[in-house]
């Protein structure tokens, strides 16, 4: 059945319908594993493994959202996973030696900005593949932090930070707070927005955004920025989880975040997708290393099934005419 | 904090975290169910952890339990293994064999392991501010320094010295460089020529040292701060022509650095038993669910290898013999 | 290293366009200077023994790239390389040193084929963005030697196979023939066969190269296994030199394999530079490696001076060759 041919059949039917049918793998998948874990294992369907295995995404949601943002620009950002492992070793560096926690947290959210800006301006106004200039940038975001450290852990934090991960106002978690409100600020600055507008619009037309004399430059610069800012603001909560901060803390997470944006039916072509399926993608990949865990299945064979399932749910996206 | 076996007999429960985390854990052998050991490792790509693995393996099957091998995906990924932990926290296993891959940053979630009743057995790289049965290892401080020594010896207090330092984070590279410079700074003749990190991998080590040679002509001797490193410098010592003017040493006393002072090409290494540590920690956990005492620290013996006792020692940890509890828990 | 593509515009000096020319003077000078600071800095630097290491280190690094470079003149990229590299490299070690030589060079290299060939079907049959399959790719092949190895190192190759990592024909080591016989092979297929300059047809135009009726998806799966083999071959020379194999060979080879392929001039838009940059690439990088080994700067620096490196080399090249576009044009 082709794209087009299904896309008019559909129309018709109720929204659900209509969204199941145009559902990203990540649905699927997610419906399938939890399904077949809830079966396989006696741990998995319990509150006690759901809020962990939310815990353990928050990170990875509020990095993933930022990178929505940046692939529906048709760009990539790789430096997010050093920026967060330098921007949390700042962070601590600073708190340790009895700095404000709020002087902290902005000195961080400005390293994550200034990434931002470097990634952005290179990509928008000199025209750099964003591949490139955030692999350039991964490289220096690396080295900054483990030169800040010696490669050490930044330890020893004061006793409020932990809070930040093992507080719970209301009874649910602070990680579970802060994911739920920048996934509601990004949803109104995406949906609601000029900056959401452009967004999904440099996706599809840059070139001819940019002829017109619109500020489309700008507003790609703004939204590197916004995913270095939201990295930051990851980075507290990761520092918060291990009570400590490490130079390569973040090192691979970009990847497990593009994975999400993909699995969440994000395309890298012409500004399609958005941020409600990343957050499924996200708690697909989180529940799927979950269940690998209490499967018990050997960590040799967990690292190929992970290849495996990121092609085949992509695969999946491609045969029903996401990509074409 | 260990666990007494008054503390069983006297029926406390829930008095201190030790006192509870036996009482949680014994009903597995009281029910005759066969017991659960989660056992970390860092990696499946280093065959350091193999020999853990392998030496735990035999202490299970001689003890019969149900061993579970847990490694991270992404080698030493702390927030991988930080998933790891709170993961098995849920499976609930009787007792976790645990080694941190940062000491620091493990804390909190060995302590949600603590609440959750399950004891832990720590081996290999010591963590503070937990709550643990024992810890079960090897000075990495001591070792560097007794075979600093020995070398020193044989050069009789003299001579031009290469250090080759591994992943330079990792609290074992930083302990065993201390260890390098407590014997320097014992033996006023030896000059230390450069202080490399070869990241404990035989490659970067291999190239670190290509590279130093070309500065340093005349290198007396070089110590590593484990002996794939150290095979990675008599490879390139004898690539370069230079094999056998200079007198390399390492740790761990794997099978290619034992072949190489075989053949001569090794001066010597310490014996760094992945495979007992974790062989006697599999033992510590399966006794403390028996309700067995254990003591808090227990530190595997100084045994440096070198041409002269070289042909007795096991090349596998397959063929190593295991060691024996009651000698190792004396000494 | 000229664009087979367009037809050139007389007056271009050497035949190239003048941001062309831009980037092959610019590496050239880049080279030179690097050569002359590390001389003044260094006493060890200028000596035979140093320069045949600089060399040795460039090679696999050069072969790898080669390949990745080839992935990237289609305007695609190829994630898997150093994933492949560490997988062949395991597979060849395990059966080399069980006494099966041939054996272990057909395994690898046919590991290496059969990533690229299911990295170039997910590219060009499924329209998968190459970024994400040879990703998964990534993860694929290093499970697969997580899987075979069990956490084993392999020691102890032969002699004989050993020559190809360490090997001298008279005073100059095997490698380096090794790299320039590639070098040659590759550059005359890019450049006198239909195949290459399809290669750069695609990565300059995709929607023409299809109208033109050039058979692009085998193309493109031809390039990818092209890639795999490359990155086989590498892993090959790395075990021959080191002695040794594991699974950690492959880890932090991306990198460098990139940058090496940006510093040669080749855009990652596709379609412009080649294979003789990558070699010049990669020349660069060993001896940048090697000037920071010399100079005792911290290993921590390492990552970042490839990142700045990568940067400034685009950068250059996209602000200089714009700039020389438009006003050339």
């Amino acid at each position: 059945m082709s794209a087009a041919g299904a896309h008019s059949q559909i129309v018709k039917r109720s929204q659900l319908g209509v969204w199941l049918a145009q559902a990203p793998g990540a649905v699927y998948l997610l419906a399938v594993l939890s399904i077949g874990l809830t079966i396989l294992t006696p741990n998995f369907f319990s509150i006690a493994n759901l809020t962990n295995v939310t815990l353990q995404i928050a990170v990875l949601v509020i990095v993933a959202l930022g990178m929505t943002l940046v692939i529906l620009t048709e760009g990539i950002d790789l430096s997010l996973g050093p920026v967060l492992g330098l921007c949390g070793v700042v962070m601590g560096m600073m708190v340790v030696t009895d700095w404000p926690l709020w002087m902290a947290l902005g000195a961080a959210m400005l390293i994550g900005a200034a990434f931002g800006v470097v990634n952005g301006t290179l990509v928008s106004y000199v025209d750099m593949p964003p591949f490139i200039v955030t692999l350039g940038t991964f490289g220096i975001a690396q080295s900054l932090a483990t030169m800040l450290t010696e490669g050490n852990s930044v330890t020893g934090l004061p006793d409020y930070v932990r809070w930040f991960n093992d507080g719970a106002p209301l009874g649910i978690p602070v990680p579970l707070w802060a994911t739920a409100a920048v996934f509601a600020l990004t949803y109104v600055l995406l949906y609601r927005t000029k900056f959401g507008r452009y967004t999904f619009a440099i996706g599809g037309n840059r070139r001819a955004l940019v002829l017109s004399g619109s500020n489309a430059r700008f507003y790609q610069v703004l939204v590197y920025v916004y995913a270095g800012v939201l990295t930051a603001l990851a980075s507290f909560i990761m520092t918060a989880r291990l009570n400590a901060a490490h130079p390569t803390i973040g090192v691979g997470l970009e990847f497990d975040a593009i994975a999400a944006v993909i699995l969440g039916g994000t395309s890298f072509e012409k500004g399609r997708g958005g941020i409600i399926g990343t957050l499924i993608g996200a708690l697909a990949v989180g529940v799927l290393r979950n269940g690998l865990n209490l499967m018990g299945v050997s960590t040799e064979w967990q690292v190929a099934i992970v290849g495996l399932i990121i092609i085949g749910a992509v695969s999946l996206d491609s045969i029903r005419g996401h990509y074409a | 904090m260990t666990i007494t076996r008054r503390s069983f007999t006297t029926g406390a429960l829930a008095l201190g975290s030790a006192a509870a985390t036996g009482a949680l854990a014994m009903p597995a052998f009281a029910q005759g169910k066969k017991p659960t050991v989660a056992f970390f490792v860092k990696n499946v790509t280093n065959p350091f952890w193999k020999a853990c693995r392998i030496g735990a393996e035999k202490a299970a099957k001689e003890l019969n339990i149900d061993l579970e091998v847990v490694a991270p995906t992404k080698p030493d990924n702390i927030e991988e293994q930080t998933r790891l932990v709170e993961d098995w926290i849920v499976k609930k296993p009787d007792a976790f064999v645990f080694v941190p891959v940062d000491y620091k940053a493990l804390v909190p979630s060995i302590q949600k392991a603590n609440k959750a009743g399950i004891p832990i057995i720590n081996y290999n790289n010591k963590m503070t501010d937990i709550d643990k049965v024992t810890f079960i290892g090897s000075d990495d401080e001591l070792f560097e320094y007794e075979m600093c020594k020995y070398l020193f010896k044989s050069l009789n207090g003299k001579g031009k010295v290469v250090h080759i330092d591994g992943v330079p984070a990792a609290i074992t590279a930083q302990m065993r460089k201390k260890g390098f410079e407590r014997a320097v700074k014992e033996n006023p003749g030896i000059e230390v020529l450069a202080s490399q990190p070869g990241q404990y991998r035989r490659l970067p080590a291999q190239q670190v040292f290509e590279n130093l040679m070309q500065r340093f002509p005349e290198i007396d001797a070089v110590v590593s701060a484990n002996d794939d490193m150290a095979v990675g410098v008599v490879e390139a010592l004898h690539a370069a022509g230079r094999g056998g003017k200079t007198k390399v040493v390492g740790i761990d006393g794997i099978p290619d650095a034992i072949q190489a002072i075989a053949e001569g090409k090794m001066f010597a290494t310490v014996d760094f038993s992945g495979h007992d540590q974790s062989y006697l920690a599999v033992q510590a956990a399966v006794r403390t669910l028996k309700g067995e005492k254990v003591p808090p620290e227990i530190l595997l013996p100084v045994f440096i290898i070198d041409k002269d006792n070289v042909a007795k020692v096991a090349r596998t940890p397959e063929e190593r013999a295991v060691p024996s509890w009651d000698k190792t828990v004396k000494s | 290293m000229s664009v087979a593509v367009a037809s050139r515009p007389s007056g271009h000096l050497f035949g190239m366009s003048p941001d062309r020319l831009f980037v092959v003077l610019s590496r050239l000078v880049a080279l030179t200077a690097l050569i002359v600071t590390l001389s003044i800095l260094s006493p060890y630097f200028l000596t035979w023994n140093n320069l045949i290491n600089v060399l040795r280190h460039a090679v696999p690094l050069f072969i790898m790239s080669a390949g990745l470079t080839v992935v990237v003149l289609t305007g695609g990229i190829d994630l898997s390389v150093g994933a492949v590299l560490g997988l062949s490299a395991c597979l060849a070690a395990s059966l080399i040193a069980g006494g099966h030589p041939e054996l272990g060079i057909a395994a690898a290299l046919g590991a290496g084929l059969a990533c690229g060939l299911v990295n170039g079907m997910l590219v060009s049959y499924a329209r998968i963005p190459s970024f994400i399959a040879t990703y998964g790719m990534l993860w694929i092949a290093n499970g697969m030697a997580y899987v075979f190895m069990q956490g084993e190192v392999i020691y102890g190759l032969p002699a004989a196979f050993r020559t190809i990592g360490t090997g001298m024909l008279g005073a100059i080591p095997v490698p380096i023939l090794i790299m320039l016989g590639t070098l040659l092979i590759l550059h005359v297929i890019m450049h006198r066969t239909p195949f290459g300059v399809g290669v750069y047809a695609i990565g300059g135009n995709p929607v023409a190269a299809r109208l033109s009726g050039m058979p692009v998806r085998r193309r493109l799966v031809i390039v990818y296994v092209l890639s795999g083999f490359m990155a086989s071959f590498a892993g090959l020379i790395v075990i021959a030199r080191t002695n040794a194999a594991d699974v950690s060979l492959g880890e932090e080879q991306l990198l460098p394999a990139i940058a090496a392929v940006c510093l040669g001039g080749t855009s990652l838009f596709g379609g412009v530079g080649g294979v003789a940059g990558t070699a010049v690439g990669a020349l660069i990088l060993a001896l940048v490696l090697n000037g920071m080994n010399l100079l005792g700067v911290k290993t921590f620096w390492q990552a970042g001076v490839l990142g700045l490196i990568i940067l400034l080399s685009v950068l250059a090249d996209q602000v200089v060759g714009g700039r020389i576009n438009r006003t050339s044009t």
